[in-house]
C-alpha cells in the first residue's frame, strides 16, 4: 500500500518525496525557471559548523549543501534535486560513474581536462589532488570526523600511523587518473567519494593547515563559486595566508563567482550558477529571519520556519513560499536495552504500540514537517520500495497508539505481575529520561509522558541542550534508559548508513552512537562497565549487517536492508520511531527557481535564482 | 530718632495641618533701630525663628497662611514680589544660621560660596568676587584666609564656619544682620568671640542686628534691646538692663531664674514646670497661664495685651503692677535674691 | 591616593583568578559531558576523540589545564598576547573576536548610558521640583511601565512599530560607525532606547528622592537667604549635591551591563559579548565562555574603583587625607 497523502486542512500538499509533491501543483518544490544576477540570501541564527567548514572533518548537513552546489566538485557527485532521482550518483569530476573491476577491490577514475580551481590557486586541478584530500583524511592530527568510511583503502592506517610517506592504495598513473584499492569489497564506495571530504584539496595551500578545522578560514574551491576574498588570499608562503574575508564563522559566508568556472565542463542539470553571490548571514533574532524573509530582505533561511510563520503564509494565500523536501531522516525515541523497564523486548513493543505518533506530529508542526515513521530507514531511502512503503508492525487508529494492544504486550513481560496491562513495578516508575530543550522537543515532552502514563510508565525528566542531551546519552556509563527526540540523517543515500547504529563495532564508551547498545557481548560490557539484566541476552544483528553490506548496490541490497529492518522493528525493537522528517523552508517572493537538494538535504543551492528588483 | 530699620507689626503665621492651623506666630508685634542689636529669647516653639523666615520669606514652601506687616526701611517685604524680594535677601538682608556645617554646602569651597554671594547680586567679575571673599574672611578674624578660602566647609573648625557664615551674610553690607542661634552649637569660649564679631561689625558698618536665642544669657551682653516670646507672642519687652534688672513678667522670671549664677553659693537651678502649650490649639487666655505659679481666674479669661510701663518696657501680663516684684521675691522658693 | 588605587589593582588581580577559577570549575562540574565529544562530529572514532581532545587541550587534568590558561593568558599564546587561546566552535583566534565584539557591546551600553542619563536626570528634576504633581505622577506611572516591561517584548514592540510598521528605522543588524556613522546610528538606535527605557525610570526615581532630600537641607535655604537666584540653587547646590551618589552608581550599573546585554543583541542581531557568551555557555565552548568572564570581572572591578575615585572627587568629605 503506498502512502497516502495526507494534507493540511488547508489544501497545502506536503510528502516525504518530491514525487507525490508535483502532483500538487502550486507547492511542487521545484520552481520553475530562473535569470542569471541577484543575490541569493540566506539568514540563520547559526552556521552550526562541527569542523569550522573544513570539509576534511566538517559532518554537517549545512555544510555539505553549500560545498556540493557551490564550492567542492568530487569525483562522482548528485544532480541535487528532489525526490529518488536526487540520491542517484552522477559524474562530476570523473568522466563516468565506474563500475568497480577485480572482485570489488579496485576503482579506477578518469577526471574531466580543463575543471581549474578558483583563485588564489587558479591552477588545473589533477589527480593527485585527490590523493591529496585522501592524506588529510588519514592524517590524525586533522581528526577527519568521518574518516572511518575510508578505511577500507588499502594503506590509510599505514599512512596514519607515519610509517609510510604515501597511501599505498591509492595510486595516480597519470594527472587524469586516479585509481582507489581496497582491502574488501565496499559495495556503496561510490557513494562515500560522494563526500566532501574526498573533493579535490590544493596541497600548496593545505600543508600550511595543521589542525582540525584549520583549513576552513581558506577553502579553495573547484566549484562555479568561491569564498569572497579569494583572490586576496597570498599563498607564497604559508606565513602569508590570511584568512578569507569573506568568511566570519560568527557572522557571514560571502560566496561570489568563480572567475575559473568553465561550464563546458559540468553540467546544467547539476549546476545552473545563476545568482551572482551567495550571502550566508548570521541574524541572532529567529523570527526576525522569517519577517524578513517575507517582506524580501532576505529569501531563504537554514533554520526551519515556525509553524505559526507558516500558518500565516497559508492563510494569506502564498503557500506557494513554502518548500519542503524529504530529510531521509527519522526522528525516534531510543530505548537502551540494558535498562529496566526496557531490558524486556515486550515492554519495547508495548510502549511502541502505545505511542502517540499523531500527536509527536502535531509537536512538531504537524504533518508539514514530517510524516509518521513506523520503521528505522526513511522509505526513499529504500527507493520507496513496495515491500516496505505499507510496512506498520504496530498500527493503530489514526496513528494515536492503540491501549488493548499494548497492555496485551505488557502483559507478557516480566514487569506486570499483576496482569492488569500496566507496568506495576518500581522499575517503571521515574524512568531517568534525557529530553531536548529546543522548542518543538520540549512540546513532544507531554505527549510522551500522557501515552507511557497508560501504561503505568512514569518518567524523571531530565531536559538538557541538544549538544548537552547528544553528550549524555552517547556516554555509556550515564545509562540512560530513555531518550527523547533523537534524530538521525542518512550521510548518503544507502540504508548502510543507518544500520551502523545497531552494531556493535559502533559501541564506545564516550561518543557512543549505538544508544540502545544493540549486538552488547557480556565481554564487552563488562569492559564498559555496564550491567546486562541476569539471564538476559542482548540480540545482535551484526551478522545481518556484514551480509548485507557484501551485496553490490541493487534491488538485492535492497531488499536485503528491508528484512534488516523489519527484524530490527519486530525482533530488537530498539526504538519508537515517529517522524519521517521533512525539511522545511519558507523562500520570499524574490525566488524565481527552487529546488531541494535530497543528496545534501537541503536547498539546492546549485538549482535556485533570484529576482533583484523583487529584493529590498 | 529716625524711623526703625525693622518694624514687624502683628504678624500671624499660622502653618495649614491635619489637625488644623498651627499657629506658630500669633499676633506678634517688634521694632529694631538701626544701628541697634535686638535680643529675640524664647524656648524652641515659641516662633523666635519663624518670625524672621517669615521676614526673609523663606517660609514659602510650607505655604503658610501670613498677616501682618514686616517692615524694612518702612517697605512691607511680605508684599513685594519675588524678584525684588531676591535683591533684599543678601544686600539688604543677611541671616545667619545655628548650625554652620549643615549650613554651608559641604561640596563647594568656602571661598566660591562668598563669592557667588557677591557674584549674584552684583556685576563683579570671578577673580574680584574671589578677592572680595578672601577680604571678607580676613575681616571676620580668620588667618590665612586666602588658603582657608580654598578649603571646605568639612576642614574648618565650628568657629570658623560659623565665622564663613557671617563673612557671607555681611558682605554686600546689608542694613539688617539676622542672626539665629548663632552659637547654639559652638563651645562657650568661641560664643563669646562669635558675639564680640558680631557686635563690631555692627558698630563698624552701623547695621541693625537681630540676635535670636533660647537663652537670655547670651543676648545679655550684647544687646540693645530685648523681647522674650513665648507661644508666637511676645511677652515683654524693653531695653536691656530694664528688662534684666526689673523684669515684670512672670515667664522672664523663670528664665532668669533658670540661669545658673557665677559666683553665688551651690544654687540649685529651678526649671520652669509644665511644658510649652499646643500651638492648634493653645489655653483661652495668658498662654502661659497654666504653668504660671501666679495666676489668678482673670489670666484665663483674656489674651492679655502688650502694655507699656514705660521707658519703652512693656509686658503681657494682668498682674497688678504695684509689688509684682515683691510678689516674685515672695513666691521665690529658695529665697535668695534674684539675679541683676 | 596613588596607594589606595595600586592596592584596589592588586584585588582586581586576584578577582580575576578567583572568577576564571570558579568558571574552570563550573565547567566541568556541569553534567554536560565531554566537551569534545561536541566538536568530533555525528560518529565520532576514538581516534578523532582523542584528536579533537588533544587540539582543544582537553587532555590533561583540569587543574594542569587551568595552570596551562593562567599561564597563556600572562605570557601569551601563539594568537599574541593576552593569550586567550581559540574558540572551540569556530577554531578562529578569541582575541580579535573579543575586540570586535567588545567594541559592539561598549557602544550599546555607553549609548544606552548617556540616553538613560539624559532621559532620567532632567525627568527627576523637574519631578522633584513639582512634587505630586501631574508631571510627577505621569512619570512615575511611564516608569513603572518600562521597568516593568520584559526587555526582549520591548525590543521586539520596536522592531515591530519602528521598523516594519513605520519603516522609520532600519531592522536588525550593525553597522560600524567606520562605515556609515548616519546607519551606525540608525541602527542602534532601537537597541539604545529599548535598553535605556527600564534604567531611565530608575534613575529618574533616583535623582527625584536625592533632590527631594536635596532641596530640604540647610544649606538650600541658605543659598536662598543669599538671595540667589533659583535656578542656580537647583543646579549648583541641589542637583550637584543629588549627582554625586547617582555617578558613582553608573559607573557600577555600566559595568555590570558588559556582560548582560544578551537580550538586547539577540533581539537586535548584535553580534556582541552577551551573544557570544550565552552560545559559549551552551556549546561548552569553554574559551569564549572564559574570555567573556574574563573582560566582564576587569570591567566590574576597574569601575567600581572609578566609581569610588569619583565619589572622592565629587564629595571632598570622603577624600582619604
Amino acid at each position: 500500500m503506498k502512502s497516502r497523502l495526507t494534507a493540511l486542512g488547508l489544501g497545502l500538499c506536503v510528502g516525504g518525496a518530491a514525487v507525490l509533491l508535483a502532483a500538487c501543483g502550486s507547492s511542487s518544490s521545484s520552481t520553475s525557471s530562473g535569470t542569471r544576477g541577484g543575490t541569493y540570501r540566506v539568514e540563520a541564527t547559526d552556521f552550526g559548523f562541527s569542523n569550522n567548514f573544513d570539509p576534511t572533518g566538517e559532518y554537517t548537513t549545512n555544510a555539505w549543501g553549500m560545498y556540493r552546489g557551490l564550492l567542492i566538485r568530487t569525483l562522482v557527485g548528485y544532480k541535487m534535486i528532489a525526490g529518488a532521482a536526487g540520491n542517484q550518483l552522477v559524474p562530476d569530476l570523473a568522466t563516468s560513474v565506474p563500475t568497480a573491476t577485480d572482485g570489488g577491490l579496485t576503482w579506477t577514475f578518469t577526471l574531466k581536462s580543463g575543471v581549474r580551481y578558483a583563485p588564489p590557486v587558479n591552477r588545473v586541478i589533477t589527480s593527485h589532488d585527490i590523493v591529496t584530500a585522501f592524506e588529510r583524511i588519514a592524517n590524525p592530527a586533522l581528526a577527519a570526523q568521518y574518516g572511518f568510511y575510508y578505511t577500507t583503502i588499502a594503506g590509510m592506517d599505514t599512512y596514519a600511523s607515519g610509517k609510510a610517506k604515501t597511501i599505498s592504495g591509492i595510486t595516480t598513473p597519470n594527472n587524469q587518473t586516479v585509481v582507489f584499492h581496497l582491502t574488501t569489497p565496499t559495495p556503496d564506495f561510490l557513494y562515500r567519494l560522494s563526500l566532501p571530504a574526498a573533493g579535490p584539496i590544493p596541497q600548496e595551500v593545505s600543508k600550511c593547515f595543521t589542525t582540525p578545522g584549520g583549513y576552513g578560514r581558506d577553502v579553495v574551491s573547484s566549484g562555479p563559486y568561491m569564498i569572497q576574498g579569494s583572490d586576496k588570499v597570498n599563498i607564497a608562503s604559508c606565513s602569508t595566508i590570511q584568512p578569507m574575508a569573506g568568511f566570519d564563522p560568527s557572522s557571514k559566508l560571502i560566496m561570489v563567482r568563480n572567475p575559473n568556472y568553465n561550464p563546458s565542463t559540468d553540467s546544467t542539470s547539476m549546476r545552473t550558477a545563476l545568482p551572482n553571490e551567495f550571502a550566508f548571514t548570521i541574524n541572532s533574532n529567529q523570527a526576525d529571519i522569517f519577517n524578513r524573509i517575507k517582506a524580501g530582505q532576505a529569501d531563504d533561511s537554514l533554520n526551519a520556519p515556525p509553524a505559526s510563520a507558516v500558518a500565516t503564509l497559508v492563510a494569506s494565500n502564498q503557500k506557494q513560499l513554502i518548500k519542503t523536501g524529504g530529510a531521509d531522516a527519522t526522528k525516534y525515541i531510543s530505548m537502551n536495552l540494558t535498562q529496566a523497564p526496557f531490558d524486556d523486548i515486550h515492554v519495547r513493543k508495548a510502549v511502541n504500540l502505545i505511542m502517540d505518533k499523531a500527536g509527536l506530529q502535531q509537536a512538531n508542526g504537524g504533518p508539514l514537517f514530517g510524516l509518521i515513521a513506523t520503521h528505522i530507514v526513511p522509505d526513499t531511502m529504500y527507493n520507496n520500495d513496495s515491500a516496505i512503503t505499507g510496512y506498520n508492525p504496530y498500527p493503530s487508529a489514526n496513528n494515536a497508539g492503540d491501549l488493548a494492544a499494548a497492555q496485551a504486550q505488557m502483559r507478557q513481560s516480566k514487569y506486570d505481575p499483576k496482569q492488569d496491562g500496566l507496568c506495576d513495578t518500581s522499575a517503571c516508575k521515574n524512568v531517568f529520561t534525557i529530553a531536548v530543550n529546543t522548542s518543538q522537543d520540549l512540546n513532544e515532552i507531554p505527549v510522551v509522558q500522557s501515552a507511557l502514563a497508560k501504561l503505568g510508565i512514569t518518567l524523571n525528566i531530565r531536559q538538557l541542550t541538544p549538544s548537552a542531551a547528544s553528550g549524555v546519552v552517547s556516554t555509556v556509563s550515564r545509562n540512560v534508559p530513555l531518550a527523547l527526540s533523537q534524530g538521525f540523517a542518512k550521510d548518503y543515500a544507502d540504508p548502510s548508513t543507518f544500520m551502523v547504529l545497531f552494531e556493535s563495532s559502533s559501541i564506545a564508551p564516550t561518543g557512543n552512537v549505538n544508544a540502545s547498545l544493540v549486538g552488547l557481548t557480556p565481554a564487552l560490557a563488562q569492559q564498559l562497565g555496564v550491567t546486562i539484566p541476569k539471564d538476559d541476552v542482548i540480540p545482535s544483528v551484526d551478522a545481518q549487517a556484514a551480509a548485507c553490506g557484501k551485496i553490490p548496490t541493487g534491488n538485492a541490497r535492497t531488499t536485503c536492508y528491508i528484512n534488516l529492518d523489519k527484524y530490527l522493528m519486530e525482533n530488537v525493537v530498539p526504538w519508537v520511531p515517529y517522524l519521517s522528517l521533512n525539511q522545511v523552508h519558507m523562500i520570499s517572493p524574490a525566488v524565481t527557481m527552487w529546488d531541494y537538494d535530497q543528496s545534501s538535504d537541503t536547498t539546492a543551492y546549485s538549482h535556485v535564482a533570484v529576482n533583484p528588483a523583487k529584493q529590498s | 530718632m529716625s524711623a526703625p530699620l525693622l518694624e514687624i507689626d502683628d504678624l500671624t503665621v499660622h502653618f495649614p495641618s491635619a489637625a488644623g492651623p498651627v499657629r506658630a506666630v500669633d499676633g506678634l508685634s517688634l521694632s529694631l533701630a538701626r544701628g541697634q542689636t535686638l535680643g529675640v529669647v524664647g524656648e524652641s516653639g515659641s516662633g523666635k525663628t519663624v518670625t524672621f523666615l517669615a521676614a526673609m520669606r523663606l517660609l514659602e514652601r510650607s505655604r503658610p497662611e501670613i498677616h501682618g506687616r514686616i517692615l524694612l526701611d518702612g517697605v512691607d517685604v511680605l508684599t513685594l514680589p519675588a524678584r525684588e524680594m531676591r535683591e533684599v535677601r543678601g544686600p539688604r538682608i543677611g541671616m545667619i544660621f545655628q548650625d554652620p556645617l549643615s549650613a554651608l554646602h559641604p561640596l563647594l569651597r568656602v571661598g566660591d560660596q562668598i563669592a557667588e554671594t557677591v557674584r549674584a547680586h552684583r556685576d563683579v567679575g570671578r577673580r574680584d568676587a574671589r578677592a572680595q571673599s578672601v577680604a571678607a574672611l580676613a575681616q571676620v578674624g580668620i588667618p590665612n584666609a586666602d588658603e582657608r578660602a580654598r578649603q571646605y566647609p568639612h576642614q574648618l573648625s565650628g568657629g570658623m564656619r560659623q565665622r564663613v557664615m557671617i563673612a557671607m551674610a555681611l558682605i554686600l553690607e546689608p542694613d539688617l544682620l539676622i542672626a539665629d542661634e548663632p552659637t547654639t552649637a559652638l563651645d562657650t569660649t568661641v560664643e563669646a568671640q562669635i558675639l564680640d564679631i558680631i557686635d563690631d561689625l555692627r558698630t563698624r558698618l552701623g547695621i541693625g542686628v537681630v540676635l535670636v536665642s533660647h537663652s537670655l544669657a547670651t543676648v545679655a551682653d550684647v544687646a540693645d534691646t530685648v523681647a522674650v516670646m513665648y507661644a508666637g507672642r511676645v511677652v515683654e519687652r524693653g531695653r536691656c538692663e530694664a528688662v534684666f534688672a526689673h523684669p515684670s513678667h512672670p515667664y522672664t522670671w523663670g528664665l532668669l531664674d533658670t540661669v545658673p549664677a557665677l559666683g553665688a553659693e551651690r544654687s540649685r537651678l529651678v526649671p520652669i514646670p509644665g511644658s510649652p502649650p499646643s500651638l492648634i490649639d493653645p489655653p483661652p487666655g495668658c498662654r502661659f497661664a497654666p504653668r504660671c505659679a501666679y495666676r489668678f481666674d482673670a489670666c484665663t479669661r483674656h489674651l492679655p495685651e502688650l502694655v507699656e510701663r514705660g521707658g519703652g518696657h512693656a509686658d503681657a501680663c494682668v498682674l497688678p503692677v504695684p509689688g509684682r516684684g515683691a510678689r516674685r521675691h515672695r513666691l521665690a522658693p529658695s529665697g535668695e535674691e534674684a539675679a541683676p | 591616593m596613588g596607594r589606595y588605587i595600586l592596592r584596589r589593582l592588586m584585588w582586581t588581580v586576584v578577582v580575576v583568578i578567583i572568577v576564571t577559577l570558579i568558571t574552570f570549575v563550573i565547567f566541568y562540574v556541569l553534567p554536560s559531558g565531554d566537551p569534545a565529544l561536541r566538536f568530533a562530529g555525528k560518529e565520532p572514532t576514538a581516534q578523532v576523540l582523542a584528536q579533537v581532545r588533544t587540539d582543544l587541550g582537553l587532555n590533561h587534568s583540569v587543574a594542569v589545564q587551568y595552570l596551562l590558561y593562567l599561564k597563556r593568558l600572562v605570557l601569551g599564546d601563539r594568537y599574541g598576547w593576552p593569550g586567550l587561546g581559540f574558540s572551540y566552535s569556530s577554531g578562529a583566534a578569541i582575541a580579535p573576536q573579543l575586540w570586535q565584539r567588545a567594541q559592539i557591546t561598549i557602544q550599546l551600553v555607553l549609548g544606552a548610558a548617556v540616553l538613560w542619563m539624559v532621559i532620567g536626570i532632567p525627568v527627576g528634576v523637574f519631578s522633584a521640583l513639582r512634587p505630586r504633581s501631574r508631571f510627577d505622577r505621569a512619570s512615575l506611572f511611564v516608569g513603572l511601565v518600562f521597568i516593568s516591561t520584559p526587555v526582549f517584548w520591548l525590543g521586539l514592540l520596536m522592531l515591530w512599530l519602528f521598523s516594519s510598521t513605520l519603516g522609520w528605522l532600519q531592522g536588525t543588524g550593525y553597522v560600524a560607525f567606520t562605515t556609515d556613522p548616519v546607519q551606525w546610528a540608525a541602527h542602534m538606535l532601537m537597541p539604545w532606547i529599548t535598553l535605556s527605557l527600564a534604567f531611565a525610570a530608575i534613575y529618574a526615581r533616583m535623582v527625584r528622592s536625592n533632590m527631594l532630600d536635596t532641596l530640604g537641607e540647610d544649606y538650600i535655604r541658605t543659598a536662598r537667604a543669599k538671595g540667589l537666584p533659583e535656578r542656580r540653587i537647583v543646579t549648583r547646590h541641589a542637583l550637584r549635591a543629588s549627582l554625586v551618589p547617582i555617578v558613582t552608581l553608573l559607573a557600577v550599573d555600566i559595568a555590570t551591563l558588559v556582560g548582560g546585554t544578551v537580550i538586547v543583541e539577540t533581539v537586535f542581531n548584535l553580534q556582541g559579548l552577551g551573544s557570544w557568551v550565552l552560545n559559549g555557555a551552551l556549546n561548552q565552548d569553554l574559551p569564549v565562555t572564559l574570555a567573556v568572564t574574563l573582560v566582564a570581572t576587569i570591567a566590574v572591578s576597574l569601575l567600581s574603583l572609578v566609581a569610588d575615585i569619583l565619589y572622592a572627587y565629587m564629595d571632598p568629605r570622603v577624600r582619604p587625607e
